[in-house]
């Protein structure tokens, strides 16, 4: 797992939407790279992430 | 249309991207950085903070609403037994759009909309709509062979849109009962034409898995997004056929290579239904590397949820509604999609799709379990026991024999 000093841990990333109207379906195309291509992806996943942080909505469930 | 953004959960938070689209799970300091942080109890034991998959979610990621079970194709295996005869007591989109409402207040991010054969409904862009307003990302699979000239106008409204394809000219047939290849297949290119997340949704059967490189290719040159894999499940008239049609143990054990291998050279993007985990775990690929892709086995009851045409709330779509529960007026009722906030945290919501952790062995000491969860709960059922180990799990088929397999890692 990505592990920062103080920044916290990203513990997996679900990619796509899923259309499929019975079962969850995960991509594991990432799978044609292995571990590797998530040492490259999860820096660029984090960056993301600081691109939204402050968000104008942070939701949880509401009531 | 504003998507959710994030989600605060035990173990920290879920951040929703846009682009690249996808779902960010992240432990507490990570979602802290971020900006995020507990209103309320969501923190409290500090032993959740990281745990992803150790307690069940808040509420689903996804929902995946059967909007109808009116369908006039009559497929072979189809899971919900849908037929032109149907479409009597169902929600329609009033009910639909209460539905979408409790979705929204539970943080569900998004829900997949299918049948029967929902691109038909004069209604779907109301209710599509209707999500989107609410935060939800609408998602949609069609058969492609009904419904297209109301489903173009209102594509855009819907994240992604998946045909379904079960083969290639004469194989659609073998695995469909009728041949619709060529008319799923143009409105695979109408949609296209409008829209780029499209793509093939294929359930795998022993008469299409030799095939599924040429899909790929298919898939490829119709520039599709992806191709998602489904394994063929003894729901609804698949039950009938499933004997016929399920894939055999030797593919199940060849399928993660076959599939990677297809996906690579045509280089078109690859998803696999919740019940393949384990025929990839099969492969050892990592348990590491499996938890960072959110691959997980049953999720029912957790990470999604199902709803029958008549609103009757499951674990998941190929499951029967859970059993009728005492009501504040003593009277007992099955919950409804509409009750998903109280249900959700009742003490046996989901029976079966919950009980995981209490697995017998090979499940109790495979490595992979925690995310497996014992393989799919509907096949289980089918063989004759909800809560007993996938029997079709290759590790499952091994502790029974005396032979001992041992296939190269991916």
């Amino acid at each position: 797992m990505a592990r920062g000093h103080s920044r916290g841990r990203i513990l997996a990333t679900k990619w796509g939407m899923n259309p499929n109207s019975s079962s969850l379906g995960v991509d594991v195309t990432f799978l044609l790279f292995g571990a590797s291509a998530l040492a490259f992806a999860t820096p660029v996943i984090a960056a993301l992430l600081r691109l939204k942080k402050k968000p104008a909505e942070s939701a949880g469930p509401s009531e | 249309m504003t998507e959710r953004h994030s989600r605060l959960e035990a173990f920290g938070a879920i951040v929703q991207l846009a682009r690249p689209r996808a779902l960010v799970f992240v432990d507490r300091d990570r979602a802290r950085a971020l900006g995020l942080d507990a209103k309320g109890d969501e923190w409290a034991d500090p032993r959740a903070d990281g745990a992803l998959g150790e307690a069940p979610l808040s509420a689903p990621l996804e929902a995946h609403l059967q909007l109808t079970n009116h369908c006039t194709a009559g497929c072979t295996g189809c899971y919900t037994g849908a037929s032109a005869a149907a479409g009597a007591n169902e929600l329609g989109l009033d009910g639909w759009k209460l539905a979408i409402d409790e979705l929204a207040r539970r943080g569900v991010f998004h829900v997949a909309l299918g049948g029967g054969e929902s691109a038909t409904l004069p209604w779907l862009g109301d209710l599509a709509r209707h999500a989107r307003a609410r935060g939800l990302v609408p998602n949609l699979t069609t058969s492609g062979l009904a419904g297209l000239d109301r489903l173009l106008p209102i594509a855009d409204l819907f994240g992604q849109i998946n045909v379904s394809l079960d083969g290639l000219g004469a194989t659609y047939a073998a695995v469909r009962g009728f041949d619709g290849f060529a008319r799923a297949d143009a409105a695979l290119r109408a949609l296209r034409s409008i829209k780029r997340e499209i793509g093939i949704n294929v359930v795998v059967t022993r008469a299409n898995y030799d095939e599924l490189p040429a899909i790929f290719a298919h898939a490829r040159k119709r520039r599709l997004s992806e191709v998602e894999l489904l394994r063929f499940k003894p729901s609804g008239r698949g039950a009938a056929a499933y004997a016929a049609l399920r894939c055999t143990d030797a593919q199940h054990r060849g399928f993660l290579p076959h599939v990677l291998a297809a996906a690579r050279r045509h280089r078109v993007r690859v998803k696999v239904d919740c019940s393949y985990t384990p025929m990839l775990a099969h492969h050892d690929p990592g348990r590491e590397l499996l938890a960072q892709l959110a691959v997980y086995g049953c999720t029912g009851g957790d990470f999604l949820v199902g709803a029958k045409p008549s609103g009757a709330l499951t674990a998941c779509s190929f499951a029967a509604p859970p059993p009728p529960t005492p009501g504040p007026d003593g009277t007992t009722t099955r919950p409804r999609v509409t009750d998903l906030g109280t249900y959700w945290r009742a003490d046996d919501a989901f029976g079966v799709f919950r009980t995981w952790r209490d697995a017998a062995e090979p499940c109790r000491s495979c490595t992979y379990h925690t995310l497996c969860r014992g393989g799919c709960r509907v096949v289980s059922s089918h063989a004759g026991d909800a809560g007993s180990p996938d029997p079709e799990c290759p590790r499952v088929v091994d502790h029974g024999s005396p032979r001992k397999v041992r296939l190269p890692v991916v």
